[in-house]
């Protein structure tokens, strides 16, 4: 089966967008296969490669050949360490690379838009925000401090050609009250006065209101205490599901993305290591990574000792191996193979159950039985 | 209503600090070594003198000086204080502190307000500009001509300025305020005269600040281009326009307090730029006062400067409760 069988069964509105995608993504079809499970696909990464030049003038990867899916309506959590890759990854969904990475060589289709890593001025203005909402991590601030969440709602509709602005307020006032929060009230504070999870729902406004179909959460619950944690969770899955979002979450919590993701994308040295369905991914994982991370996660009930720290630290840009595979370093299942050979990321039955249609992938030359049997 | 009661605490701290500054200035004043007759009296001697007509000359000139013990004359002059009396000059021979300062205080506060705003307005739109373009040639450049304004000091500029201006271009006069021939009064031919007079004071006024006001405002705009909320209008689609303008508002802000510390900077150079230039303003008086050691004068320049740094202070404050919303309360 290849990428091209869903877009037969597309619906019709999708079929011409989704064929620009197909050539496009021509070169990564071997790669691509494993994504084919579902009829609607909303982004499409394909062979995406991010580098950091130095000083002296080397290109240093800081994401390397990715390939991600988000389907249409359903939340993919990207997981991965600090300096995995997630984050950079994550903003190419907005033709953005923070300086001074650049893209090197691959694609990110966004369905209806086409390669935003090609769009550029007013074009590039219109899907960020537009098209694809981006959250920021909760403890940054997002907002302009000197003015009122209001006014600065006027200027995000003002950039974005908004014809009828009182219906865009309109709009951000029952956003605010679907997450539990005084409309009026927000939109005349100033970001000061607001608190953190009160921000960061603030921020989930902002990136809801332009009608924007996909929504990029980067470490949404970080910074934030628990209680608000699990508030801003709930309200993550409630608007996803109410307004019909296409979500990714990048985050290092596997708590977060247990309750959330449907899908899961592991990442690791700016590779993805694994994805598919997330509860698969989570009760048998087939990787050494992510069965290392899972594995190093406390849990509130049971015994705190079945806790197992993965030794050694994730490499940063400059100690990513060059050759062979990313992880062998840290890997209890390395062999000769691994330091040679870069494991591509191949796409695997996964559970029987699910044979054929479960869509995981994994970048490993230990077999995924010695892995998930150990 | 409430900015009366933001206003009130502000004032009675102001009026604390003039109050301190009257003091601290009124010892330290009476701390310099040497009387204004010493001082008379070595010039007489230097004229030419004997010992005898200069001390005769001394006594009939600084007669009315009090012989009081310090506190006395502290009590004094505090009491006076109160009833806007600075006591009278002595090196002026009696006449009134005030008139004197009243007299020379116009020609320093224009000047240097002009200087002030000028360097203050092409300060921080080059420094504006000199961040966000830090990697070009331009904004090095323009980063470099701030720190070398910054780091001349205000003799050697307006020296250098009277030098080409006056002497080896002869564009503009020097010394004094304006044509000695022409009648004061608002007339054509004095008008032009004492604008042309101004250029060089305020010209090195504005040059003494903008290097500051330039490298403030570049460290202070490429610290708000860091800041998270720039990204996140970035990536919502902002337009260029409306993010710069973020990105100025917030900038500014810190802008507001160096306003106010610099008037007090700008009012001690004044004694050094119009030194150079001859010009009588408040610097004049004060540095003709100290050769004096004119006590009443000098405590009094002294006051004034505060008061003007003390007032600015509090406009400052007001102003930054209008523009920042995160001290408003």
């Amino acid at each position: 089966m290849t990428d091209t069988a869903p877009q037969a069964a597309a619906a019709g509105a999708f079929a011409a967008p989704l064929a620009s995608i197909a050539s496009a993504a021509g070169s990564a079809a071997s790669a691509a296969s494993a994504a084919s499970a579902t009829p609607e696909t909303e982004v499409l990464v394909r062979d995406l490669t991010v580098c950091f030049r130095t000083d002296r003038g080397e290109e240093l990867p800081a994401v390397a050949h990715a390939d991600l899916t988000l389907q249409a309506g359903l939340i993919t959590g990207l997981v991965g360490e600090s300096g995995s890759g997630k984050s950079t990854l994550a903003l190419t969904l907005l033709g953005a690379v923070p300086s001074p990475g650049r893209i090197t060589s691959g694609s990110v289709q966004l369905t209806g838009i086409g390669d935003v890593t090609r769009l550029k001025g007013a074009a590039l203005r219109q899907v960020r925000g537009g098209k694809v909402g981006y959250v920021f991590q909760a403890s940054q601030n997002s907002l302009n401090p000197l003015k009122t969440v209001g006014k600065q709602l006027l200027d995000l509709g003002r950039a974005h050609d908004v014809e009828y602005l009182p219906g865009l307020v309109r709009r951000a006032r029952e956003l605010c009250e679907l997450m539990g929060m005084d409309g009026k009230r927000v939109l005349d504070s100033y970001q000061h006065e607001l608190s953190g999870g009160m921000r960061q729902r603030v921020g989930i406004v902002f990136a809801l209101v332009l009608n924007a179909r996909v929504l990029v959460l980067d470490e949404p619950t970080t910074a934030l205490d628990m209680l608000s944690q699990a508030a801003v969770l709930k309200i993550i899955g409630q608007v996803h599901k109410e307004i019909g979002l296409t979500t990714l979450i990048v985050t290092h919590d596997m708590g977060v993305v247990s309750e959330l993701a449907d899908r899961l994308a592991v990442m690791y040295g700016g590779r993805i290591v694994e994805d598919g369905p997330a509860e698969q991914l989570l009760r048998r994982p087939s990787h050494p990574y992510t069965r290392a991370l899972i594995n190093a996660t406390a849990r509130v009930t049971g015994d705190i000792s079945r806790a197992r720290a993965l030794p050694g630290r994730p490499p940063d840009l400059a100690s990513i191996p060059r050759q062979g595979c990313v992880f062998r370093q840290r890997c209890a299942f390395v062999m000769d193979q691994c330091a040679t050979e870069e494991p591509p990321l191949d796409a695997w039955g996964g559970d029987i159950d699910n044979a054929g249609g479960s869509g995981r992938r994994r970048a490993c030359h230990a077999t995924p039985e010695a892995v998930i049997g150990a | 209503m409430r900015t009366l009661t933001r206003l009130l605490p502000k004032l009675a701290v102001g009026l604390v600090m003039i109050w301190a500054v009257a003091t601290f200035t009124f010892f330290l004043v009476h701390a310099l070594p040497g009387s204004p007759g010493d001082a008379a009296y070595e010039n007489y001697i230097l004229s030419g003198m004997s010992p005898e007509q200069a001390q005769a000359k001394v006594s009939s000139i600084y007669g009315f000086t009090s012989h009081d013990p310090l506190l006395v004359q502290y009590r004094g002059y505090l009491w006076r204080l109160l009833h806007g009396d600075l006591g009278q000059s002595i090196s002026y021979s009696g006449v009134p502190v005030t008139h004197v300062l009243r007299a020379a205080a116009p020609w320093t506060i224009f000047p240097a307000l002009a200087g002030l705003v000028i360097a203050f307005l092409v300060g921080t739109s080059f420094g504006a500009v000199a961040a966000v373009k830090r990697s070009s040639r331009w904004g090095g450049l323009l980063s470099m001509s701030g720190s070398f304004f910054a780091g001349i000091p205000v003799f050697v500029l307006a020296l250098v300025l009277a030098f080409l201006f006056h002497t080896e271009w002869n564009l503009l006069p020097y010394g004094d305020t304006s044509d000695v021939t022409l009648t004061p009064g608002f007339n054509g031919p004095y008008v032009v005269s004492v604008v042309q007079h101004a250029i060089l004071p305020v010209a090195t006024y504005a040059l003494l600040g903008y290097g500051a006001w330039l490298l403030t405002m570049k460290s202070s705009v490429i610290s708000v281009l860091g800041d998270d909320f720039i990204l996140a209008a970035e990536l919502r689609g902002l337009r260029p326009r409306t993010r710069m303008r973020y990105v100025s508002r917030n900038a500014i802000l810190p802008m507001f307090t160096v306003f106010a510390l610099s008037i007090g900077y700008l009012l001690g150079g004044s004694v050094l730029v119009e030194n150079v230039f001859d010009y009588p303003g408040l610097g004049n008086v004060l540095f003709q006062a100290i050769g004096a050691r004119d006590y009443p004068l000098m405590s009094g320049a002294f006051l004034l400067i505060t008061v003007a740094i003390v007032l600015a202070n509090i406009v400052a404050d007001l102003l930054y409760t209008v523009i920042d919303p995160r001290v408003r309360r």
